[in-house]
């Protein structure tokens, strides 16, 4: 990975607001203000980069498809069809891009084999430490199939509504819902495996 | 892995009070909001700084107004301009003009004229009761207000013709100025590359030079 910077002190903080909508900086950039597109990457890079994270498992891939997907968004601006619903479009990109990135590689390849040993099985949730709840959460969601590793971190890790989470992926609410209910399960599955 | 309690799924989806839940689902419930917040932590990373110096670097501002582009828009601003004339040069000069500007364009039927490697593209399309209708593609960069479709008549029919370079073209109509549709005669789509299955229409245009 190239030209990875690090962010400010304390991280980035969700959703920066330049008072502007997105309407209006996406009108800005396309009447040719380049730099106001740094405005929608402050608002919108946490949550791409959180969300290819957990998709990927990976900080560098992730910090790739994303600098490449805001690079796609930016090139194609004029294309997004609703910039009122900017966020949903730049989220589909660069799902579209961990979907690439994951074709290319498969999740397994991932080495599991460098998370922290797992507590004993008598332990408590609450007794373990927070790098091996860390490793252990991040295991589980590593092991679902993507369409539910995506599902759920839309929805839960993002916050979105099923509404919106369709318009990400372009698959039906009922099937996001699916999607989601069986990802709980398999997470819930894998962490009272652990925990109790 | 067993199915979960219904009433957890409910409470994970925010449906039902999780203090409602009997002891072993507020658990569970409990579990998978830890699990949750574990993994809404922030990567402490930036990429803006290297997504803006490849903007910079490239600059390919998607609509961006061209030199010619900008001329036009010049032009078609509205000035204040005095011109005094003396009737008869006023029509004599009227006759000149609209002989020079309409007699090639009689000629040629009425329409665009294309270049040696261009063509003409037909734009129709069936939207009736639209107020607007107009064409964005990749030979425009996707840019709204350029190329307007008419319906002069009024029976929901919209057309358009536009001299395009020849070759292949990705466009979509929007009607109403919002609603994006691809042409529904176009025949052949593309992928739009945005994931979510939308897709482009396709239009291949021959240069005149191929035509018979």
């Amino acid at each position: 990975m190239e030209n990875r910077d690090e962010a400010p002190p304390g991280g980035v903080t969700e959703q920066v607001n330049d008072g502007a909508p997105d309407t209006e900086v996406v009108a800005r950039v396309l009447g040719g203000d380049g730099e106001a597109f740094g405005i929608l990457i402050r608002r919108y890079e946490p949550g791409l980069l959180r969300f290819a994270t957990r998709m990927l498992g990976n900080p560098d891939a992730a910090a790739d498809a994303v600098a490449e997907s805001l690079v796609r968004a930016y090139r194609h601006l004029a294309q997004c069809r609703d910039p009122g619903r900017l966020r949903s479009w730049l989220y589909r990109i660069t799902g579209n891009r961990c979907r690439s990135h994951l074709a290319r590689r498969h999740m397994n390849d991932i080495s599991l084999s460098d998370a922290p040993p797992l507590a004993d099985g008598s332990d408590a949730w609450a007794v373990l430490e927070r790098s091996e709840q860390v490793a252990l959460v991040e295991r589980a969601l590593a092991a679902l199939p993507a369409e539910k590793r995506e599902a759920f971190v839309l929805k839960h890790v993002e916050g979105m509504s099923y509404e919106e989470m369709a318009a990400v992926t372009g698959a039906r609410i009922p099937t996001l819902k699916m999607r989601v209910h069986r990802a709980r399960e398999a997470l819930l599955a894998a962490l009272e495996e652990v925990v109790r | 892995m067993s199915p979960i309690d219904p009433r957890l799924q409910e409470a994970l989806d925010g449906e039902r009070d999780p203090g409602d839940l009997p002891a072993d689902l507020r658990e569970a419930h409990a579990l998978l909001i830890a699990a949750t917040q574990i993994l809404t932590a922030t990567p402490p990373v930036s990429v803006a700084a290297r997504v803006m110096a490849e903007i910079r670097e490239h600059p390919a501002p998607v609509q961006s107004e061209s030199l010619v582009r900008r001329l036009i828009h010049w032009l078609g601003r509205p000035r204040a301009v005095t011109v005094r004339l003396r009737p008869v040069w006023t029509l004599a000069l009227a006759a000149g003009l609209a002989t020079v500007l309409l007699l090639p364009w009689a000629l040629n039927g009425g329409g665009p004229t294309p270049g040696v490697a261009q063509g003409i593209a037909n734009f129709v399309g069936h939207f009736p009761g639209a107020r607007s209708v107009e064409v964005v593609g990749s030979f425009n960069d996707w840019s709204r207000g350029v190329l307007h479709l008419s319906d002069n008549d009024g029976d929901g029919i919209w057309h358009a013709k536009a001299v395009l370079p020849a070759g292949q073209h990705e466009y979509m109509f929007v009607v109403d100025g919002e609603r994006w549709v691809p042409d529904p005669l176009a025949g052949r789509y593309v992928d739009d590359g945005f994931g979510a299955g939308q897709q482009n229409s396709l239009l291949i245009v021959r240069p005149v030079s191929a035509q018979p």
